[in-house]
């Protein structure tokens, strides 16, 4: 074989072993995402426990949005809004005609009708990437996600897969099983009233969703969701991001009991003597 | 000093009393060696699988035995069984009466009672033990004197309570939606909702109560409390094992929950232990020297039950608090109203 | 025997044992006065309701529930009532915790729009259209949630306020 030829024969063998090796380590990390392996707890599960928490500004927009002035003048750049890339999939909400007029109202509002800004409690999934820590306590039949928000709170079910709720509640009603190492948890008989964001993005009392963790290392977990609701979206939707576990030394919950904070919000026009 | 032994005697029998009680008929079961510790429950209590006693259920605490001893009692510690059943069957006719002005109630206690008997729950039966109040100590069976300071926040707190409202601030943190009346810390029975759910995992226990969806999340690392300049409604809780016992020590009181008087200076402990499959005994001490000239002790039995705890979300629909605020407004308008009327 | 008003007990109180205890005469020995015990009451209350609703404003209506909302810490059931003169007004009425009422079986399902209710109660301070249910029953006197489907009753259509088992 003449030289030139046997040199590009060389380039090529050594171009495909490179492309080779870039495939099989491309492979090996998204394998090591997918076959990382927990600790698992007593019972034989991922080990959730411990205290979580979401970056970002999803708590603002879950939809991709760039920054922007808050509404409090005085607050400044404190106050205002960070951008972000947003966390659902497809990047919009697939929401009804009708709907799409409903959350431009929403948003035009959103400083007095925003359930939150009034110590309401979030609901799922917005508790879960509100700007707070939760703890997650995991026993075999029953997980606890505790939120520092309001000290909101919700159990999940793991072993009462027919348990229906008598009554809509603000945090939903909440049953879980395991599929491999991922839980997943069915959240229906959510108030209506609940938003998924600041920027008015919201549901009815259809709202049906349905939440997966994995642990993807030993300080994260993925959250994926998914959303229902024939009132108001054409289809079904996702969202997700990144939960990461808080490593401060001695972290715990302390408490955030807003509904002090909001008391002259609410009540100030009913007092004796106003302060303001 | 012969008070202080006298309290012990009495909780050391009440809980006696109960463990005999409540664990003995259970079949299988037989006491320890006289060797072993006293303090140590007479029964083998199942345990999580990492070798904590498990607590894990849902628990109910109603019972119609008062807190404090009735003024008539005063040396009377337990019923006799005829008279506790007297004492049963009166207090659940009286209860179950709905009564009306016709009976003779005053228009304003008429308002006062609110709804018909089937709102409410505080449970039919006395405690097991037939004891005459759930204080065990003092052996009086009543909250102890306020001190000076105690007295004095206490008489405020009455004043804001008894003329119309100015603001959200003169009415209870519970009527305000911000801590639960019957889950303290420490619990105590009440009209409704008396359910708390225990759950465990390891190095951590936590105390779930329905009133006001209050999850207590209590460590039991041997990690220190906060801070002391962080103060919190329901306090900074740390837990321990006491052989089978679950001791929480709470600290950090902001002082704005005011449990019957107490102030910021309240150190609470609580202890919780299985005493048989369905039974729970709770006990708490309330150490507050700031409010009360000595310490006090009551013991609580806890039985379990399916539940679940519904969700208790007050602040969302506590429409009650405007309704007061509303009313109070009127109220201060026709006073004023009348005053103009009135010829000087 | 004077029977305490409401404002006499401490109105942080609402708890059984203060109020209730200054109440009972248990006599101690070989017997206890039951007379005493049934003639005595118990002064387990809402102190908040006597700030929210006027004693001087003591009303009877009858209307048709509208809507009702399953929430603490208080129920509250809209009832549309027609006045002699045809007027129509729109009522909140305020009951208790609906959490006592689910452990029983009642779901949001129970009290079904349409239905006729009876109220007797106070109104409002500020002379809204509210009132607290003081004692709520359907027009037969029957007591509102304890139809005659009892607990555990099988659902039947013919109970207005039907139960479901408890769950769990």
């Amino acid at each position: 074989m003449p030289m030139r030829a046997r040199g590009n024969g060389m380039l090529l063998v050594l171009a495909a072993v490179a492309i080779a090796g870039l495939l099989v380590t491309t492979e090996q990390a998204l394998g090591a995402e997918q076959s990382y392996e927990p600790p698992r707890t007593a019972d034989d599960r991922p080990d959730l426990n411990g205290i979580w928490q979401a970056l970002g500004s999803a708590h603002w927009n879950i939809e991709g949005h760039a920054a922007q002035p808050g509404p409090v003048v005085a607050l400044g750049a404190i106050g205002a809004i960070p951008g972000g890339l947003g966390v659902v999939e497809g990047g919009s909400i697939p929401y009804q005609p009708w709907a799409v007029a409903q959350k431009q109202e929403n948003s035009e509002n959103w400083v007095t009708a925003d359930p939150v800004v009034k110590c309401y409690m979030p609901g799922v999934p917005r508790a879960t990437y509100m700007p707070f820590p939760f703890q997650i306590v995991q026993t075999p039949d029953h997980v606890l996600i505790t939120y520092e928000f309001a000290s909101s709170s919700r159990i999940i079910y793991m072993s009462q897969p027919d348990f229906e709720s008598p009554f809509d509640t603000w945090m939903g009603h909440s049953r879980g099983h395991w599929e491999g190492d991922t839980l997943v948890v069915d959240v229906t008989a959510q108030v209506g009233d609940t938003w998924f964001d600041s920027a008015g993005n919201f549901h009815s009392n259809a709202l049906h969703v349905i939440e997966r963790y994995t642990p993807i290392s030993p300080n994260a977990l993925r959250y994926e969701v998914v959303i229902e609701d024939p009132n108001v979206f054409t289809r079904a939707w996702t969202m997700s991001m990144p939960l990461y576990r808080r490593l401060d030394e001695n972290v715990q919950l302390l408490e955030f009991k807003c509904v002090e904070f909001v008391e002259e919000l609410l009540y100030g026009h009913l007092r004796k003597d106003p302060v303001r | 000093m012969g008070d202080r032994y006298s309290a012990l005697a009495v909780v050391f029998g009440v809980v006696s009393f109960a463990l005999g009680v409540l664990v003995l008929p259970a079949a299988g079961q037989h006491i320890q060696s006289a060797d072993a510790t006293a303090t140590t429950v007479a029964s083998p209590v199942a345990h999580t699988p990492w070798g904590d006693p498990d607590l894990q259920g849902i628990w109910d605490f109603r019972t119609i035995t008062p807190l404090q001893r009735p003024d008539d009692l005063v040396d009377k510690t337990v019923f006799t069984p005829e008279e506790a059943a007297e004492y049963e069957a009166a207090r659940v006719a009286s209860l179950h009466k709905d009564q009306r002005v016709e009976d003779g109630l005053e228009l304003e206690t008429d308002v006062a009672y609110a709804y018909n008997h089937f709102w409410w729950d505080y449970g039919d039966t006395l405690v097991e033990d037939r004891r005459t109040s759930l204080i065990v100590d003092p052996p009086d069976g009543r909250i102890p004197p306020l001190t000076p300071a105690g007295q004095l926040r206490e008489a405020q707190r009455r004043e804001a309570r008894s003329r119309p409202a100015h603001g959200p601030e003169d009415r209870s943190v519970w009527e305000r939606c911000i801590v639960g009346g019957n889950a303290g810390p420490p619990i105590t029975p009440s009209a409704y909702n008396n359910n708390v759910q225990l759950l465990q995992a390891p190095g951590v226990v936590v105390i779930f109560n329905e009133m006001i969806h209050d999850a207590r999340v209590v460590p039991i690392d041997g990690s220190a409390h906060l801070p002391d300049d962080i103060r919190q409604w329901r306090g900074d809780p740390r837990g321990r094992w006491e052989g089978e016992t679950l001791v929480v020590e709470s600290t950090n009181f902001n002082g704005k929950t005011a449990f019957r008087g107490s102030g910021a200076g309240l150190r609470l402990e609580e202890r919780f232990t299985r005493v048989g499959d369905d039974r729970l005994l709770y006990q708490f001490t309330i150490d507050d020297p700031t409010s009360f000239t000595k310490p006090w002790t009551a013991v609580i039995p806890m039985k379990a039950t399916e539940g679940p705890i519904f969700e208790y979300a007050c602040h969302e629909g506590n429409y009650g608090l405007v309704n007061l605020l509303a009313g109070a407004r009127a109220q201060d308008a026709e006073v004023a109203a009348l005053a103009t009327r009135e010829p000087q | 025997m004077r029977i305490r008003s409401a404002t006499d007990v401490p109105y942080d109180r609402w708890q059984i044992e203060d109020c209730t205890i200054r109440r009972m005469r248990v006599v101690v020995g070989l017997g206890i006065s039951l007379l005493l015990m049934l003639t005595t009451v118990p002064v387990v209350a809402h102190h908040a309701f006597a700030a929210e609703f006027d004693a001087n404003k003591p009303l009877s209506l009858t209307g048709t529930v509208t809507k009702m909302e399953w929430i603490n810490p208080h129920a509250w059931i809209h009832v549309e009532v027609t006045r002699e003169d045809g007027t129509v007004e729109q009522w909140m009425i305020e009951g208790g915790t609906p959490n006592t009422l689910f452990r029983r079986g009642i779901t949001r399902d129970s009290l079904i729009p349409g239905t006729t209710i009876v109220i007797d109660g106070y109104q409002a301070k500020d002379g809204s259209f509210k009132a607290n249910g003081r004692s709520l029953t359907l027009e037969g006197g029957e007591e509102l949630f304890l139809g005659s489907s009892g607990t555990g009753a099988p659902r039947d259509g013919t109970d207005p306020v039907e139960r479901r088992r408890p769950p769990g």
